[in-house]
């Protein structure tokens, strides 16, 4: 078997951002992944900071050992316009820039702010709208059009709202969710759109649905679009989530393209090391290991929610697969605020590994434990992505200069 | 490893996070089934409070891209096959499902007939004409696979080889014995060339495959007993057992120990190889013969699901480029036959939907051969776009001649 240019470990954000970057570099990469990781599961936004109206700024008055201040801006600037680009040539536009947030309706009428937004989310044209209709679905699970305008008629003061009733002949079967109208409506767009032709919606107008607007980027939008004079606005929603399964398969498309090796079901258990070297990665199956051998090795496993820093006793964190020190809050009383939808972050939360500016992990002298292993994504600690609203921004940012390194 | 390996205890580290959702072809295809995760883990604890029945549970073609999607190790798709087997401790089997389970069986009587195989081949030409298969519930559009006029079991005593210090076991499967004997042929001749001499035990039953996807539980475990005991036997001969069938290799190295727990299907399971994982092992060793024609094809690999699941890489494409061979990848997901599912009347429609990407990319023809490990996938293809495809096997035998 080749020895590949750059392994990659994890299949979520930053494991595809990851492979994405390094093959369109001219390297040849394998992605070993274990579960489909987590682009099924997000809203499809990808936030880079919250809490401010200019990312950019406000990264610069991050700490030093905050992994965007290894990353550097400029690295985080390349890394959007990489994302971008990918996205559009796979018919998945994204619309966004790091000076500003982009408001987008949740599936509970809150606005969110984020960074970059699929096109057919931004709500920043909301504004002014004389009438916004919120579609309800006969028969789709999990959203609520009255709930969700009794929420947005506080942001938006002066526009009529409108529930619409729409019947997609959805029933008959299994509770219908968000992804599964998005696949029914793949490639039979009409019904939708006869129904909302019949709102009689003017260019003044909007119209907000949740996100059923098929699985295969922007293309069941635009059948849609098309048709109407209003614009078309789709919330977020619960998981399985068809702006997340866009993302996901816009980057499976664009990796095939590109000739990289993905692999399934393939758990890796441990590096193979030389010195300060892994040559290599051994993948466990249900009865023997495999040796994929690489020059260069991007860790892309997850925090604790995807099993890549994992803690069976308290105190003691670890990073399973090449042992690397894990750096989180000392002292019981650091490790969680019980105000859990307070204005303060959650200690645990910053739990991960530390690295060099070329995010090569550290150990608490600062000394590099391996220099062609580079960590990306959630492995990283020294933050709370959750509440400063970041992981999406440091995934792809990060796997953006692990990549290019 | 333990005992929480055994499917039925996977079931607790479900998360109920989806993922499983986002990567069924069947929920994509039909709106009918419920899910895996609603139906094999959540379910699966139902049974604990009460007896239920969860209908839809048939729509699970066992093709296992939900156990490769999650992300907790849950064996979904073995779940729901236990359930399936819990179903038909109380509810009798269609006729259908019996003889889709059952042939071997069949076959086996066949072979018993003078000239059994011509005949029973000029026999399911004329029930597919006729229509008796779409009246027993077979997906009447379909040819039932044909027989070869001897199996590879029986003609396999007539194939010369060296006799070497290197042996394997060829465990054939069913497919290949009864019906593509010169897929088993070809493997002979590839293992042959790299010094081995191959075995072959008569006394292997059918995998269990699809004896397991039909709720034959008990029939299964039957099987799984005696060739657990026979693949025992030869782990202490240190004679390997390797299959060029992925379906075959996935149930005997993986799914009878999450179906049936025991050790011993684990320890007979480390003595199991899929052919190109063998072979690959051998490069690896540096024993493995690159004394070959050049391979100058276009190649368009159909993975197997059941293959993907193994977590071994993609050895053939890896072994087949350094011959000099292009391989590109199909990369359109389940074929969608997933073992007997595309072969019942009331699945055939699921299985076509859920292959129509594939057979679209097949359709573009801009290659010499499609190749696939799989002996239903390569008839899903055929029967989907007329391109008649081969076990990659086959191009590497030529490769030695």
């Amino acid at each position: 078997m080749k020895t590949a240019d750059v392994i990659v470990i994890g299949g979520g954000l930053a494991g595809f951002m990851a492979a994405a970057v390094a093959a369109n570099h001219g390297q040849k990469v394998t992605l070993l992944t274990y579960g489909s990781g987590s682009l099924p599961l997000m809203s499809g936004a990808i936030d880079v900071l919250g809490n401010t109206e200019t990312p950019d700024t406000a990264i610069k008055n991050l700490p030093a050992h905050h992994p965007y201040k290894k990353i550097g801006l400029k690295n985080i600037d390349s890394a959007t316009k990489f994302f971008c680009d990918l996205t559009s040539q796979a018919n998945l536009p994204y619309v966004g820039r790091l000076s500003a947030q982009i408001p987008i309706v949740t599936a509970v009428g809150t606005l969110k702010h984020s960074c970059l937004v699929p096109e057919s989310m931004d709500a920043s044209n909301l504004v002014g709208k004389k009438k916004i209709f919120v579609a309800s679905i006969k028969g789709l699970k999990d959203f609520y059009a009255e709930m969700l305008v009794d929420n947005l008629k506080s942001h938006f003061h002066d526009s009529n709202f409108e529930v619409a009733k729409i019947d997609l002949k959805l029933l008959g079967g299994r509770d219908i969710t968000c992804m599964d109208a998005a696949q029914l409506l793949t490639d039979n767009e009409q019904p939708l759109a006869n129904e909302l032709k019949a709102l009689n919606a003017s260019e003044d107008d909007a119209i907000i649905l949740p996100p059923i607007l098929g699985i295969m980027g922007s293309f069941s939008r635009s059948v849609v679009k098309t048709q109407l004079r209003a614009e078309i606005i789709e919330t977020t929603c619960l998981p399985p989530s068809p702006p997340g399964i866009r993302l996901q398969r816009a980057f499976i498309r664009y990796l095939q393209k590109s000739d990289v090796k993905v692999f399934e079901n393939s758990k890796v258990v441990r590096g193979v090391v030389e010195d300060k070297k892994v040559t290599g990665v051994v993948v466990e199956n249900a009865v023997r290991e495999k040796i994929f051998r690489g020059k260069k090795i991007i860790l892309a496993t997850g925090g604790f929610y995807s099993g890549g820093i994992q803690m069976r006793e308290f105190d003691n964190p670890v990073e399973p697969i090449f042992d690397i020190p894990v750096f989180f809050p000392t002292g019981a009383e650091n490790w969680s605020n019980q105000q859990l939808f307070s204005d303060k972050p959650q200690g645990f939360s910053m739990t991960g590994i530390f690295t060099n500016e070329n995010l090569n992990p550290v150990n608490e002298d600062g000394k590099i434990l391996f220099e062609n292993l580079h960590v990306v994504g959630a492995n990283l600690g020294g933050c709370d992505k959750i509440f400063e609203r970041s992981a999406g921004g440091i995934a792809i940012a990060s796997a953006y200069k692990a990549a290019t390194i | 490893m333990s005992d929480t390996t055994k499917a039925i205890f996977t079931g607790d580290r479900c998360l109920s996070c989806t993922s499983c959702m986002a990567n069924c072809p069947v929920m994509a295809a039909v709106k009918e089934y419920r899910g895996p995760k609603l139906v094999g883990p959540a379910h699966g604890r139902m049974h604990f409070s009460q007896e239920d029945v969860e209908e839809s549970l048939n729509y699970c073609s066992n093709c296992k891209s939900c156990d490769r999607a999650c992300p907790s190790g849950v064996a979904v798709s073995t779940l729901n096959m236990l359930q399936r087997a819990e179903y038909y401790k109380k509810h009798e089997h269609l006729r259908h499902e019996d003889m889709l389970a059952h042939g071997e069986r069949m076959a086996k009587l066949i072979r018993k007939i003078p000239f059994g195989a011509t005949f029973s081949n000029i026999g399911m030409g004329l029930g597919k004409t006729l229509g008796v298969f779409s009246a027993l519930g077979l997906a009447g559009e379909r040819n039932m696979p044909a027989y070869a006029s001897t199996s590879l079991k029986d003609y396999f005593p007539r194939i010369k080889q060296q006799s070497s210090a290197k042996k394997i076991v060829l465990f054939t499967g069913c497919y290949i014995n009864d019906n593509e004997p010169h897929v088993g042929e070809a493997f002979i001749k590839v293992m042959n060339a790299n010094g081995y001499e191959v075995l072959i035990d008569k006394q292997f039953n059918c995998c269990g495959s699809p004896l397991v996807v039909t709720g034959f539980l008990d029939e299964a475990r039957q099987h799984a007993d005696n060739n657990v005991a026979r693949i025992l036997d030869w782990k202490k001969k240190g004679i390997p057992v390797v299959t060029p069938c992925t379906s075959c290799s996935l149930m005997l190295k993986e799914e009878y120990h999450e179906l049936f727990g025991e050790d011993k299907f684990h320890e007979a399971a480390e003595n199991v190889y899929d052919a190109f994982e063998f072979l690959e092992i051998l490069q690896e060793r540096g024993e493995f013969n690159v004394d070959h024609k050049p391979i100058s094809q276009k190649l368009l690999y159909h993975v197997p699901c059941h293959l993907k699941s193994q977590a071994i890489g993609l050895p053939a494409q890896d072994i087949l480029e350094e011959f000099g061979a292009k391989v590109q990848l199909a990369d359109q997901g389940c074929c969608g036959i997933s073992g007997n599912y595309g072969f019942r009347k009331d699945k055939y429609e699921i299985s076509m939907k859920i292959g129509a990407k594939l057979f679209e990319r097949v359709k573009k023809k801009d290659f010499d051969k499609v190749i696939s490990d799989c002996g239903t996938c390569r008839m899903q293809i055929h029967h989907g776009t007329d391109i008649k495809p081969v076990h990659p096997i086959e191009i590497l035998a030529a490769a030695y001649q």
